[in-house]
């Protein structure tokens, strides 16, 4: 019997018995493992196997790297210039930008636009991406032409942290599968901010005071780096808090 | 004795780069960092594959020649592992520190410049692929690698594996080979004169080392101590274990 949740290496043979079945769902291959016709299925990273036999998925879920852009992930990144049409955006160091049509915001025309100037942060989704062109973004819900919360960023401050974590920030029970409280605890110690969480390692934390600002980054990324459980959380915070005060 | 002690490793060593490990074997140091997938020059751009650019520093000075012939190898060798068909037009960049060799207080090494270092592969191809791994690169397989010297004594032939500087110095060839994880022959480079019979004990004895996995090893408690006192430690389970800490830890929250 194999246990539950394997350890993978790249190339290693996957016991048939951890692939997930079902009646009518195809099977569905999440990241870190590929296809090899007729019938095999490698994995290609190290991480841990992970089967969702409600969703009939397969994935490995792992931790580091690069950011590899994917479609509909939410990201942070920086305007870098501006073209005719499109902004060229910066959303990890040293790879191709991404670019981001003018017209790719809330109610944008041709004539009232939001002016981004270089260095500019935007909050945005990945509209396209494949591993032959440079990803694509936009501000904007194509369904419902309204932004849902996307867009240029103003004020606050930027904060890089793990995969990892941001995977885990962006879980919709953050708390209890991501087993992330710092902002939860935060937040309910009184203070006073907003965040935005990038796919690509990236926070944006704003707030009316500039000590909240990083007192927020700095209970984020001593959470990431310290690998920290939601116990360590809390003293972390209360600790924090005490020093600010 | 230095060349039969334990490896070590450690992985995302460095926090700036993608991914890194250092490890140890054998007298040997080596850090590797790697970044990727990154924007590659233009006139490095494949248009249907990552270029993989591997950068070996020796110990001490600046690279030469015979760090170039390295890096010729153990590109061939990576660009076998890593999927490059998944980043065209980018760059998969590995750069290797030798940190520590081995001493050899019989011959001066300044002067075996010319010479091929065979016995430094098996640690740069190692810790390739272990910072490989922590920088979470797309991979065919994973690879051991093994160095096997053939002695000669009396007239009869002996094969020393994982040699010292000064078996290596007195060996009628060295051999380096290097395996994947589905026990495919990945690298084969040899140095000195020897015959094809010879050729093929090596290559049984360094399989042997690099491709015997945890489960064989159940089969007697007499053949596992046969096997330790000859052909060192079980490379694939050390990869393992040391994948299984750093990965431990990554998902400390699940």
């Amino acid at each position: 019997m194999a246990t539950e949740n394997p350890l993978v290496l790249p190339g290693d043979e996957i016991d048939p018995s951890l692939i997930p079945t079902h009646k009518t769902k195809p099977l569905r291959l999440g990241p870190g493992l590929r296809h090899v016709p007729p019938n095999q299925i490698l994995p290609t990273l190290a991480g841990h196997l992970i089967a969702d036999h409600r969703k009939n998925a397969l994935y490995v879920e792992y931790n580091g790297g690069r950011y590899i852009p994917s479609p509909s992930d939410l990201v942070i990144g920086q305007v870098t210039r501006s073209a005719a049409d499109l902004y060229y955006v910066n959303l990890t160091p040293y790879t191709p930008n991404a670019s981001l049509p003018h017209l790719a915001f809330e109610g944008a025309t041709k004539k009232t636009r939001p002016q981004l100037a270089n260095g500019a942060l935007v909050y945005a989704r990945i509209s396209l991406a494949n591993r032959h062109m440079d990803p694509e973004l936009e501000c904007v819900s194509t369904s419902t032409g309204k932004s849902e919360g996307l867009g240029p960023l103003t004020g606050g401050m930027v904060f890089d942290i793990s995969l990892g974590l941001a995977r885990r920030l962006l879980m919709a029970r953050s708390r209890d599968v991501g087993k992330v409280a710092v902002l939860e605890l935060l937040g309910a110690e009184g203070l006073a901010f907003e965040t935005a969480v990038g796919r690509n390692g990236k926070v944006w934390v704003n707030s009316e005071s500039v000590k909240t600002v990083v007192v927020v980054g700095r209970a984020l990324k001593e959470t990431d780096e310290k690998e920290l459980g939601v116990e360590q959380q809390k003293k972390l915070v209360q600790k924090l808090i005490k020093e600010m005060r | 004795m230095t060349t039969k002690r334990e490896p070590e490793a450690a992985l995302s060593v460095l926090p700036k780069s993608d991914g890194s490990a250092r490890y140890s074997y054998a007298g040997y140091t080596v850090t590797a960092s790697v970044n990727g997938p990154i924007e590659a020059q233009r006139r490095d751009e494949h248009a249907y594959e990552a270029h993989v650019d591997v950068i070996v520093r020796p110990a001490a000075g600046v690279g030469g020649t015979r760090e170039r012939h390295l890096e010729t190898i153990l590109q061939a060798s990576l660009i076998q592992l890593i999927l490059v068909k998944n980043f065209p037009r980018s760059l998969i960049q590995i750069v290797l520190q030798v940190e520590a060799s081995p001493e050899n207080d019989y011959v001066n090494t300044k002067l075996m410049q010319a010479s091929l270092n065979s016995a430094v592969i098996p640690a740069l191809l190692q810790t390739a692929v272990l910072a490989l791994l922590s920088a979470a690169i797309p991979m065919r397989a994973t690879a051991t690698s093994a160095i096997v010297a053939v002695m000669t004594q009396d007239g009869a032939s002996r094969l020393v594996a994982h040699p010292s500087p000064r078996e290596i110095e007195a060996a009628q060839s060295v051999h380096v080979l290097a395996f994947t994880s589905q026990d495919g022959l990945l690298l084969a480079e040899s140095e000195g004169d020897f015959t094809v019979k010879e050729w093929d004990d090596v290559y049984d004895t360094a399989k042997k080392i690099c491709c015997k996995s945890g489960a064989t090893k159940g089969e007697g408690i007499e053949m596992v101590l046969d096997e330790q006192e000859d052909s060192g430690p079980d490379m694939r389970q050390f990869l393992r274990s040391a994948l299984e800490t750093k990965v431990a830890a990554d998902l400390h929250w699940k």
